[in-house]
């Protein structure tokens, strides 16, 4: 951008709209970081799952990398803004200057956004590496997962059924989702994860759950008249608490 | 209207051609439907099959079909190919007629082929549409503004949800490409018509043949799936499905026509010297838009065809049980959805990138950048389709890949912010309503942008995606970038169109109250996204209603600032201050010509020597 002054003059830098620029720049910057992270961590729910705060942090690390960016066109739309306006039904004078392009700021623009979606991208293989390895973990529980109109069931390693989920705390647990109807979207909310129960299809997902509570299952995918009312919650419990329940539960089915 | 001659229509009806207009159109096309609707009762067999509705189904569908068919040909849209065949091709004169020459009012309610009764027909049914939806969106979000979910019956709400959807979509679709690249486009690249003036009136009245299916849905259970109308809950939804269907079926039939005549019209018809740098930046916004439609509008139709088969004619392309897959429903609908997208988007910034130099009086900056942003975008804008669907279990491997794409088109993305801020820097701002246009569109597609950037990560959307956030994010891309381009498209381009200048003072009004109900609406909305609201939901949990009540006072501000624009057009248009010639002091050829404009534009075709862009002092 900076150097659409006359490139005879050496010191564009010095001119006073660009050292305003600079300063709202600054300003801004730190504006859109900082309201932009609070924006975002002030209204999303508490985790629960190292998933969960990995997803509230990326949300810090994003927007804090869009905030100069973000911060730099802000500060020139008030630099213009806050310099001489016309009003009126003619038009003012012609502005000072033809210039009409600047290899220079494009290069540099074009680089820079070239840089930050590179940065975005590794940081989301990073996580999403992650993520994809939890679905293997060989000691997770394995818990079966049927959306259907409109209730959630889920099915226990050791026959017991449920319509609210138990989980261990601090345990990994593999979810195989899958639906008998329409195409549901199996949501635990406070844990960061979703994935789409398909009729006819079983899906992987993957948490552990690090805290003791209840939390919110909720479907994600419209399906049909009492969509809205789809849900459920998630009771995580002290180990011994959720062995205890099982077996409780397996015998309710005649299973145990 | 004061642009309309009303000299009455000559002799009474000779021939086919004089007598064909939008009466004999519907009269048509519903009696054939009638006719069509009583024989299938009568003939079609019953089912053998457990299936609910596929005898219904196929009654529905084929009364739909022959209203189409008797509207199309009740409006005249056979009359040429039918003449051609007969070898009696139409003469100048019946030309002359189609063109709407002298027929005063008249020419709007006919099969009329002048680009600019085109282009005042689609700014209207523009209108209706965000009329129609509008009603729409404050039906939702005053049942979502009480806590605890609402009045409206569910499968109402899901309809209402539905309808306000496609028929959103549809209107941001048309809303720059109909009226202003019909109307302006062929006067900016010095045209006397478009280049098939038959098919421009055929992709208007197509729209209006395609409502009236949407319309009848209404009646025979609505379109209780969203407007993605994903199967197998589309399979599995009431009669109106097919009206769903239908409609989408018509309307893609136009945008094919409508994109073919327009690409053709701005590759070949564009004045003597308006080689590919002196064309404005709106004419490329134009040209990407539909030449992303092209390929983009057939698979949507196909995607529906297919849908219709599946509950007609008991066909499993979708239904798992017959072996069929959800999933390529998905894959068909946003490999459609995704292009469309930037088929609404680019235009309106086009549309701003070409005011940007008129009000800031000095040259667009880095032209080539603008046009590389817009190719860049069109071209990534295909590879991207199944950031819709990380969630979806289809290919959990892919996407990684889709990531990458979805991110990079960032980049050219973010030359379009480049080229519009480098335009306002330095500027000399003249204050109008398209100024503070631009500034909005900055702010809003900055935080839809970001926002995008959120969704594409997989980890953040894993909880983001189905939620109140997405809706949010779309609503900043498609309303806050999208709309406010166009709206500030009709304020630029008013006094061309109607022979009148735009109330000014009205504008602003409507301009602030739209922008700041139009935040409050979507920030509130982020919010309860973030907390965990899903999308689609008549009802939620109390934890929710703060923001939500925000939102729909927000929704309250925005209806109040439309109905200001609403009187705005109407009362400008009626008895506005008359409008000079070139009211802007702009330089592209659209402002060239007289008010009222010619009937062919142009006596004289222009001749181009520069680009619209020579603003600004000669440096010493
Ligand atoms: C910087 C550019 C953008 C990025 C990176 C981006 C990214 C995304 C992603 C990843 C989703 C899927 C979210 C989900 O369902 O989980 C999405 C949804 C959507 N985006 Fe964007 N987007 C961008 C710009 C736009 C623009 C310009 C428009 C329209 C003019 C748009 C319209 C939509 C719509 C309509 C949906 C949701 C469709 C639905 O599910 O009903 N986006 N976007
Ligand atoms: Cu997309």
């Amino acid at each position: 951008m900076t150097d659409l002054m006359n490139s005879k003059k050496p010191q564009w830098w010095k001119s006073p709209d660009v050292k305003k620029t600079a300063i709202l720049w600054a300003v801004c910057t730190a504006l859109v970081g900082y309201v932009g992270t609070e924006f975002h961590v002030r209204s999303i729910v508490e985790p629960a799952s190292e998933t969960m705060s990995g997803v509230i942090d990326l949300m810090r690390i994003f927007t804090w990398a869009a905030a100069p960016v973000a911060g730099l066109v802000f500060a020139m739309c008030l630099t213009v803004l806050t310099s001489k306006r016309h009003y009126g039904d003619n038009p003012p004078a012609e502005a000072d200057h033809q210039i009409s392009n600047s290899p220079r700021a494009n290069a540099v623009w074009i680089v820079v956004s070239a840089l930050l979606c590179l940065f975005a991208l590794i940081t989301g293989l990073i996580v999403l590496q992650k993520d994809s390895e939890a679905v293997l973990e060989s000691t997770a529980i394995q818990m079966n997962v049927t959306g259907s109109q409109w209730v959630w069931s889920f099915d226990y390693p050791n026959g017991a059924r449920s319509e609210d989920l138990y989980l261990p705390v601090d345990k990994p647990v593999v979810f195989h989702i899958t639906s008998v109807d329409v195409k549901h979207s199996f949501w635990i909310v406070q844990m960061g994860i979703k994935m789409d129960a398909n009729p006819g299809a079983i899906t992987e997902a993957a948490v552990t759950p690090n805290k003791i509570g209840v939390f919110d299952v909720r479907c994600a995918e419209l399906c049909g008249l009492l969509h809205a009312y789809m849900q459920t919650k998630v009771h995580v419990v002290s180990q011994s608490d959720y062995d205890k329940w099982v077996t409780e539960h397996a015998a309710l089915e005649g299973r145990a | 209207m004061t642009t309309l001659m009303s000299k009455p229509v000559s002799a009474p009806g000779k021939s086919i051609i004089e007598r064909l207009n939008i009466v004999t159109a519907l009269v048509l096309g519903a009696v054939s439907a009638f006719v069509v609707w009583r024989l299938a009762l009568q003939f079609l067999p019953g089912d053998t099959e457990v299936r609910l509705f596929t005898r219904e189904d196929k009654i529905t569908l084929l009364s739909m079909i022959a209203w189409f068919v008797g509207f199309m040909t009740g409006i005249g849209a056979l009359v040429g190919p039918f003449r051609w065949l007969m070898g009696k091709d139409l003469s100048h004169d019946e030309n002359m007629f189609l063109a709407g020459k002298d027929m005063g009012i008249n020419r709007y309610f006919r099969y009329t082929t002048d680009h600019k009764v085109v282009g005042i027909q689609y700014l209207i049914i523009t209108m209706v549409i965000f009329g129609i939806g509008g009603i729409l969106a404050m039906l939702i979000r005053t049942n979502l503004g009480t806590p605890e979910g609402g009045w409206i019956h569910p499968q109402a709400y899901n309809s209402i949800v539905g309808t306000h959807g496609i028929i959103m979509i549809v209107g941001t679709i048309i809303m720059v490409t109909g009226p202003f690249g019909n109307f302006i486009m062929p006067i900016m690249i010095g045209a006397r018509d478009m280049a098939f003036p038959r098919l421009n009136a055929l992709s208007f009245w197509l729209i209006v043949a395609a409502a009236v299916p949407l319309i009848w849905a209404q009646f025979i259970g609505g379109i209780s799936t969203g407007w993605s109308a994903y199967n197998p809950l589309a399979g599995q939804a009431p009669l109106g499905m097919n009206g769903y269907i239908m409609f989408i079926c018509i309307f893609a039939i136009s945008t094919m026509v409508a994109g073919a005549n327009i690409t053709t019209t701005i590759v070949r018809m564009r004045a003597k010297g308006m080689t590919w740098n002196r064309t404005p930046i709106f004419i490329y916004g134009i040209m990407a838009s539909v030449a992303l439609a092209l390929p983009a509008f057939p698979v949507f139709f196909l995607s529906q065809v297919m849908s219709g088969m599946d509950r007609a004619l008991d066909t499993s392309f979708y239904n798992t049980a017959g072996g069929g897959s959800g999933w390529l429903y998905e894959n068909l609908f946003w490999i459609m959805g995704h292009p469309e997208v930037y088929v609404i988007l680019i235009p309106a910034v086009a549309a701003l990138m070409e005011m940007a130099p008129v009000f800031t009086r000095r040259p667009l900056f880095s032209f080539n950048v603008a046009v590389m942003g817009i190719a860049g975008i069109s071209g990534l804008s295909v590879l991207v389709w199944a950031h819709h669907m990380y969630i979806s279990g289809w290919a959990p491997l892919l996407n990684a890949p889709f990531m990458l794409t979805t991110e990079l088109i960032s980049i050219p993305t973010g030359m379009l912010f480049l080229v519009l801020v480098g335009t306002l820097w330095r500027g000399r701002l003249w204050m109008t309503m398209p100024t503070l246009s631009i500034f909005a569109l900055l702010w809003n597609f900055m935080i839809g942008g970001v926002t995008g950037i959120y969704l594409s990560d997989v980890p953040a959307d894993a909880f983001l995606h189905g939620s109140m956030y997405v809706t949010a994010h779309f609503h900043y891309t498609l309303m806050g970038a999208g709309l406010t381009g166009a709206l500030a498209a009709l304020v630029y381009w008013f006094p061309k169109m109607t022979g009148r200048m735009f109330d000014k003072k009205l504008s602003w009004i409507s301009f602030w109250l739209v922008q700041i109900g139009f935040n409050v609406t979507f920030l509130g909305m982020f919010t309860v996204g973030l907390a965990g609201q899903p999308r689609r939901v008549e009802s939620y949990a109390s934890t929710f209603n703060t923001g939500n009540m925000i939102t729909t006072i927000g929704a309250y501000v925005i209806m109040v600032g439309m109905l200001v624009l609403l009187h705005g057009v109407i009362s400008s248009w009626r008895s506005g201050e008359k409008a000079p010639m070139n009211p802007w002091q702009a330089k592209t050829l659209e402002w060239t010509v007289a008010n009222p404009i010619p009937l062919e534009n142009f006596d004289v075709l222009p001749t181009v020597t520069s680009d619209a862009y020579g603003y600004g002092k000669a440096q010493s």
